[in-house]
């Protein structure tokens, strides 16, 4: 399991996270999601023990990370700096891994390898930016790691590579119930990946929850009714936003349909549609209702 | 087979569970039938086990399938009430859109008639 809490790191005068409670429970896919600069780098670098906090803690499995070896032999950092061994081929370069990650599967990369058809003996500075790349990638999941941090990592992954990890994630999850924390700013990458996700914004966790309960339990509503209602009629509803055009009241709130439906009966409504909010949608107006400015989240 | 729409506004674990009560009432899967499992399913339709297990979890609620530990997860004998419930649920979504979009009750009976007369003259033909 990892935590943050209260974690605060500061770069000079500039915070990159504040105060920041968060909970990832082993087994998960964990989305960290927001723009450049909103902390989601900061955390995924904390957890691997390559920046310290100024405040707070940072712990996986009750253990403070920073300065921790036992930790760092479980923990993978997939980003683009990882492999810094330039004049490193990638025979080399398992065999460097090899030595510090106990679990590291010597067969599943060469299986990986293979499957991308990258080669052994050439020095990986002479890789292309998408072979450094999947070089990364390959010896991160053959690692054996329990935590696998991916630093925007599929962005510059093909569909077949996309695939290939996307399955080797679901076997390591269920083998040896592997968590994988994956930053991005792709909303459609983290929907089918992950399980859980926290939206960052500005160094702060806005909000932190399993997929499936965000999805389908926020509506829009569109409603028109035999009496005059306003605004204040269904404020204790809890609604997220309204608005009005002639007889048709649009309202976002959350709430399951049927919670809704139920809510809106002693209205009579002549007309009630629901549609469930996409996940973009949600996180606009979840951000809207705590006093953020969505426009900043792209 | 399980094909779902990940970029759907409706979760994917709830369109598992639906996909799976639809290809029970198709008789696409019949009782005693074993599912893939989660990590073949996972893989296939390339989401989440941990969504994928909840759908399974959520239909062995329901009673729509059943698990054998160490053997995987089988479609119930016993699923009609559930399963008709839910087409119920169906029903009454396109009653309030038919409403919303000007049918009267006597002309929905007739669509539902003349729905009924189209399914009675395919499983005619079938029989033949």
């Amino acid at each position: 399991m990892i935590k943050l809490s209260n974690t605060t790191k500061k770069f000079g005068d500039f915070t990159a996270l504040d105060n920041v409670d968060l909970l990832i429970p082993k087994g998960t896919a964990f989305g960290l999601l927001g723009s450049n600069g909103a902390g989601k780098s900061t955390i995924l670098r904390l957890l691997s023990g390559i920046y310290k906090q100024e405040s707070g803690s940072v712990t996986i499995d009750g253990q403070e990370v920073f300065d921790n070896t036992d930790i760092k032999k479980r923990v993978f950092f997939i980003n683009d700096e990882t492999v810094q061994f330039g004049s490193f081929t990638l025979k080399s370069l398992k065999k460097y891994y090899k030595g510090f990650y106990p679990n590291f599967s010597e067969e599943l990369f060469e299986e990986l390898r293979n499957t991308v058809k990258l080669p052994e003996d050439k020095r990986i500075d002479r890789f292309s930016k998408g072979m450094k790349r999947q070089a990364v990638v390959i010896t991160g999941l053959a690692s054996g790691a329990d935590y696998l941090l991916l630093d925007e990592a599929f962005d510059g992954l093909d569909p077949t590579m996309r695939i290939i990890v996307k399955r080797m994630l679901v076997d390591a999850m269920l083998d040896r119930k592997l968590t994988t924390v994956i930053s991005s700013h792709n909303l459609k990458e983290i929907n089918e990946v992950c399980d859980s996700v926290a939206l960052i914004h500005q160094g702060k966790v806005i909000f932190n929850r399993d997929l499936d309960s965000i999805k389908g339990n926020i509506h829009k509503v569109q409603a028109a009714f035999n009496k005059d209602y306003s605004k204040e009629d269904f404020e204790p509803y809890g609604i997220l936003h309204y608005s009005r055009s002639q007889s048709i009241h649009y309202i976002i709130m959350k709430g399951s349909e049927q919670e809704i439906r139920e809510k809106f009966k002693d209205k009579e409504p002549i007309v009630l549609d629901l549609i469930p909010l996409t996940l973009e949608e949600i996180f606009i107006y979840e951000m809207e209702g705590m006093g953020y400015d969505a426009g900043q989240l792209n | 087979m399980f094909d779902i729409d990940l970029q759907s506004r409706i979760p994917i674990y709830e369109q598992l569970y639906k996909k799976v009560i639809e290809m029970t009432v198709k008789k696409q899967l019949t009782p005693s039938e074993k599912l893939p499992s989660v990590r073949e399913l996972a893989k296939e339709l390339g989401v989440n086990p941990n969504t994928v297990s909840k759908a399974f979890q959520m239909l062995e609620r329901d009673g729509i399938i059943y698990s054998v530990p160490g053997r995987g997860s089988f479609i119930s004998d016993k699923n009609d009430s559930i399963i008709a419930k839910n087409a119920a649920e169906g029903f009454r979504t396109a009653v309030r859109e038919a409403l919303n979009g000007g049918l009267d009750r006597e002309g929905m009976i007739s669509v539902i008639d003349s729905v009924i007369s189209e399914k009675g003259a395919l499983s005619d033909d079938k029989a033949k």
